[in-house]
């Protein structure tokens, strides 16, 4: 059986011109591997991860013919049975870490009381807890980390918490959404190899969620890309450039390249893709 | 058009820019390369007079620019920001974004001015009474494009233009600056830490490290993988990942 199992998922919201279907019948499913999904703004790869999460909130709606993790049927849980999953079983990274840490606790703070809900432990095996899982995330010094406030650290560094934090009751479905977006090009590689490494180790299933087909195609072994909702291609990781949607052809295309010398970049042509909205 | 010598930028008493001496032609694509914290917004916000506690000598077009900035000053360079979600008035439609450069600076024929910039920076003329709100990050950022050439200035401080865009509406955007440039001899200043905009959009590169400058090159030698530094080469080695 699968980690994952999806089939014809659905997210709808209510607009003033009626309902509009975000995600439009979305299957796959996820194993103990790492699964990319790639596309734009708007084509619901995010809504995807929030509605595995349980995050969609009315007047949203999901519906899907199946949504299981391990064996849990998602679509008649209720909000109760996603807390207990929610940072135990599963857990999401978001993009920017100075929206996701709460600015007014400290760090070791913060990162405990995801322990405290979840496990009945003394504060000091708590404490140790936290400060072996900042160390899994390379933070050199996690007794002084375990002080600071979030806006005492760099956003590369935020990001290890917020790993950190993920990890911590080592989830079995891990999806990270934009996780290096907000971070600078020489951090980012760092927080992919700590996740990564993070995944092979505990045996972790990922979803990475990112519009960069590059990343995409070099942390994960399988992809998905979509566009309006849709998934248009799928196909392993190493077989990108060889994909053949014309939507992935456009955006691998439009990717300006470190020896560029194209005088114009190609630019989607979204009537010839044909799966419009 | 652009001479900076010996360029020292504080905050709050500490140099965050060190001695930084760089010049770009009349009509050159110039970038200013580095990771947070190299300092190389702040020589962009220094030149925009932005930032005011700096020291050194910043000329424009050979004429030595003081702590504060006239109207003259703005006709001839504006700038485009990151994002375009914050640059620009939530509550006024694109048609006031545009005009009200032209009303400031007493610029007649507004009508036919703000028409011809949506024709130029490629929006429909449908969009001309929408507000922010209704507008993608594309049409956002074409919208920030417009109002900077509004005055039709001879230099453009780009800081970031195409950061927080999809790569497929970053193609757009890259191809409207390099069009636009052509087209009105601009001067292109971009600060970014993408290379591959670097590659494709400018003439010239520098990178900078902490304030410091750590050498200025043509583009060709990031194409070829030529940069001097250590530090450039490894930025260009982490680029390539």
């Amino acid at each position: 059986m699968s980690l994952l199992s999806v089939e014809n998922l659905r997210v709808r919201f209510p607009t003033d011109q009626g309902e509009v279907d975000v995600v439009k019948g979305l299957s796959f499913t996820l194993n103990r591997e790492r699964l990319g999904i790639v596309g734009e703004s708007g084509s619901g790869k995010s809504m995807t991860g929030r509605a595995l999460m349980g995050l969609i909130a009315p007047p949203g709606r999901v519906t899907a013919d199946r949504l299981e993790f391990d064996g849990i049927d998602l679509r008649a849980l209720p909000e109760s049975g996603f807390r207990k999953l929610r940072g135990a079983r599963m857990s999401m990274v978001l993009q920017d870490p100075k929206f996701s840490l709460n600015p007014v606790i400290r760090i070791g703070e913060q990162i405990g009381e995801a322990l405290q809900f979840h496990r009945r432990m003394s504060a000091a095996a708590r404490r140790q807890a936290v400060l072996d899982v900042l160390e899994a995330v390379r933070i050199d010094d996690p007794e002084r980390v375990y002080r600071l406030f979030p806006h005492e650290v760099s956003g590369g560094m935020g990001q290890r918490v917020m790993i950190a934090m993920m990890v911590a009751l080592e989830p079995d479905l891990m999806i990270a959404d934009e996780p290096t977006s907000a971070l600078d090009v020489s951090v980012r590689a760092t927080v992919l190899e700590i996740l990564d490494d993070l995944v092979r180790r505990r045996g972790m299933g990922l979803i990475l969620i990112s519009h960069d087909l590059d990343m995409v195609a070099r942390w994960c072994d399988r992809i998905l890309v979509m566009y309006a909702g849709r998934v248009v291609e799928e196909c392993a990781a190493g077989q990108l450039h060889a994909a053949t949607h014309p939507y992935t052809r456009g955006l691998l295309a439009s990717v300006p390249h470190l020896n560029e010398t194209r005088r114009r970049l190609p630019v989607l042509d979204r009537a010839a893709i044909g799966v419009g909205t | 058009m652009i001479d900076i010598r010996d360029l020292t930028v504080r905050f709050n008493g500490a140099p965050v820019v060190h001695g930084v001496s760089f010049s770009v032609a009349k009509g050159e694509s110039f970038a200013l390369v580095g990771e947070s914290g190299s300092g190389k917004s702040t020589i962009l916000k220094a030149i925009a007079g932005q930032a005011r506690d700096w020291s050194g000598t910043i000329k424009l077009d050979g004429e030595s620019l003081g702590r504060t900035r006239d109207a003259s000053f703005v006709r001839r360079v504006q700038m485009v920001f990151q994002d375009p979600y914050g640059s620009l008035h939530p509550r006024r439609s694109v048609d006031e974004t545009l005009s009200e450069p032209l009303a400031v600076h007493g610029i007649p024929d507004r009508d036919g001015r703000v028409l011809a910039m949506l024709d130029a920076v490629g929006l429909s003329r449908k969009f001309r009474f929408r507000l922010p709100h209704q507008l993608s990050g594309g049409q956002r950022q074409r919208v920030a494009i417009a109002r900077a050439l509004m005055l039709q200035p001879q230099v453009v401080l780009l800081d970031e233009p195409t950061s927080a865009l999809d790569v497929s509406v970053q193609a757009e955007i890259l191809n409207l600056l390099a069009d636009l440039r052509e087209e009105q001899g601009l001067t292109f200043l971009l600060v970014t830490h993408d290379l591959p905009i670097v590659s494709f959009l400018c003439d010239r590169l520098a990178v900078l490290r902490r304030g410091r400058l750590e050498e200025v090159t043509p583009v060709t030698a990031l194409r070829t993988g030529q940069l001097t530094s250590d530090y450039g080469r490894e930025l260009v080695a982490r680029s390539a990942g």
